[in-house]
């Protein structure tokens, strides 16, 4: 797993003078058993100073941005307008590979410490990702996606939390993202950005993976796998239970 | 988001694999066990009470929708067992009624892709609960009230319906089925079968709110065969169409669906047992109010403005062990 963290590391992109980067997570091995109810995954970092600076000391002050991304899916958002006193769906977007999970957690107000250019570029912002999923930026699009982040900003799959990173030192921070029970499972990747004076200067993904074991995982693959024998384990599953309440029920 | 996930006790949550998602089990079993006792009680199988009740509580649609058939199922056969024993099922015309209802279901598998190919498979499923709950229910409920009426002004009734004989028994190919004491032609019995098995696959229910009415109103199968028979009939329609789902949708929930079937077996037991206490036209008034209620229920979603006009839905699972 440690060799998947490394693949998974990208290498800063390298300005004239920048900060390194070091990063991990708690727990890259999220595991789901039957009385998964929600998880939470902690970031660490520290910012170390460039190789060539000259005074050997990060010196900040600086802010983080770090974005996590879950497994994506493709997506309809749907309106229902009433036409002759019923009520149906009339309109809709679809959104192609938009993450199923998606958490901003920064050191501050989002506007204050980066350059829109770059929060542009990494579409951060939950709505640039419901735009470039959308593939358009017509008006329409634009309306969908918003409606699409408020509905799973209300079911705990979105969220922007500009207060959420915490420094321990001047280099070193911590942060925390808060995976709900239905979460997707699969791999998701904490993208982390460094800025000073609302400029990157360093940045770095670390993956994690959410999956099911044990019993909760044998099932999946079967039925995934097996779904003849799934299908006759469930038939003969609900045959057998009728059968035995009515035998212990029977006077 | 008010749904009955999430805030309830830990150790009362249990993690369902097919759905991703984690539920309480007393509540999964108390919806199982309240549509289980009406099953018992009405001889419906109530997927059209328990699927609605699981989407509500946050289960994707394919897989309530799949998994409320094995409950259905397990509910039904313990329903049906209880019947057998008192001799409340004729067998022979069950045959027919399974036989034809099969094929039907397969029709139904396959209009339902199309339609959700053409993306307004929710509006069909709601005008057709209207209009098919509202039917049945509005010609029980006349029927039933009527019956109740007579017997209160002292009018002695007949265990048998009046008018014994409808177009129907003009049919060729007769058919003697002893049970129900009917002599009657086989297609009208294959037809009911058949519809019976295409609307249920479309909708994701048994049948049993149509097949009670039709087996007492078109065939006229006496009152105490009624019930047991549907109830079988059920049974087979359920295990044909969840071997459907777990080989085409792959939705079937085992752990949720065995969760709805602990309580759906024991209120099936209760239902049956609660059953013996009413006539069969209070059953029938009842199950027709039952039925008018969901009717009304779809009936105003459709007409009402929804409090949010915006819904989503995951096009692709992005299912990974």
């Amino acid at each position: 797993m440690r060799a998947a963290l490394v693949v998974l590391a990208v290498g800063l992109a390298t300005p004239t003078e920048a900060e390194r980067l070091v990063s991990t997570v708690s727990n890259p091995n999220v595991a789901i058993n039957s009385s998964f109810e929600g998880a939470g995954v902690s970031l660490f970092g520290n910012i170390l100073p460039d190789l060539n600076s000259p005074t050997g000391i990060a010196a900040g002050p600086y802010n983080i941005v770090i974005t996590v991304t879950g497994p994506s899916q493709d997506r309809v958002a749907r309106v229902k307008t009433n036409s002759l006193g019923i009520w149906s769906n009339t309109d809709q977007q679809i959104f192609t590979l938009f993450p199923s999970y998606y958490a901003v957690i920064a050191s501050g107000r989002l506007g204050d410490i980066a350059d829109p250019a770059t929060l542009e570029r990494y579409a951060v912002l939950p709505g640039a990702q419901a735009a470039l999923a959308a593939k358009s930026d017509t008006l329409k699009a634009e309306r969908f996606g918003l409606e699409l982040v408020r509905m799973m900003e209300e079911e705990g799959h979105l969220s922007v939390n500009e207060d959420g990173v915490q420094f321990l030192s001047d280099t070193a921070y911590t942060a925390r993202v808060n995976l709900p029970s239905d979460v997707a499972n699969g791999p998701f990747i904490a993208h982390t950005m460094v800025f000073k004076n609302s400029v990157l200067v360093a940045e770095r993904s670390d993956g994690f993976t959410v999956r099911k074991s044990g019993f909760e995982r044998d099932v999946f693959l079967t039925a995934r796998q097996q779904p003849l024998l799934y299908g006759l384990a469930c038939v003969l599953l609900a045959v057998a239970t009728g059968w035995l309440a009515g035998v212990v029920f029977r006077r | 988001m008010a749904s009955p996930r999430c805030y309830c006790g830990s150790i009362l949550q249990i993690y369902l694999p097919i759905a991703e998602l984690s539920m309480n089990v007393f509540f999964l079993m108390g919806i199982g066990g309240a549509v289980g006792f009406l099953s018992g009680l009405f001889g419906v199988g109530g997927g059209f009470l328990l699927t609605p009740l699981l989407i509500f509580s946050g289960v994707p649609t394919p897989v309530a929708v799949a998994s409320v058939t094995g409950q259905v199922a397990a509910a039904s056969t313990s329903g049906a067992l209880s019947y057998l024993r008192r001799g409340g099922i004729d067998l022979h015309l069950a045959l027919y009624l399974i036989l034809s209802s099969t094929i039907g279901a397969m029709a139904g598998v396959g209009v339902f892709s199309l339609l959700r190919a053409a993306g307004q498979l929710d509006l069909f499923i709601a005008l057709s609960y209207v209009v098919l709950l509202g039917l049945v229910g509005a010609l029980m409920l006349t029927e039933a009230l009527r019956t109740l009426a007579k017997r209160r002004a002292g009018i002695v009734i007949r265990d048998k319906l009046p008018s014994q004989h409808n177009w129907m028994h003009g049919l060729p190919m007769r058919i003697r089925f002893k049970k129900s004491r009917l002599y009657i032609s086989v297609l009208p019995v294959l037809g009911i079968g058949l519809f019976i098995g295409f609307i249920g696959a479309l909708l994701g229910v048994g049948g049993g709110f149509i097949l009670v009415p039709a087996l007492v109103y078109l065939l006229r199968v006496p009152g105490n065969v009624v019930i047991g028979t549907s109830l079988l009939q059920v049974v087979a329609m359920m295990c044909v169409t969840l071997m459907l789902h777990a080989l085409q949708s792959q939705s079937v929930d085992i752990v949720l669906a065995f969760c709805l079937m602990l309580g759906g077996t024991v209120g099936a037991q209760f239902g049956a047992s609660a059953g013996k206490y009413l006539r069969g036209d209070q059953l029938r008034a009842l199950l027709a109010i039952l039925v008018l209620a969901v009717a009304l229920r779809f009936g105003l979603t459709l007409v009402l403005p929804p409090a949010d006009p915006f819904s989503m839905a995951v096009l692709t699972a992005g299912g990974a062990s």
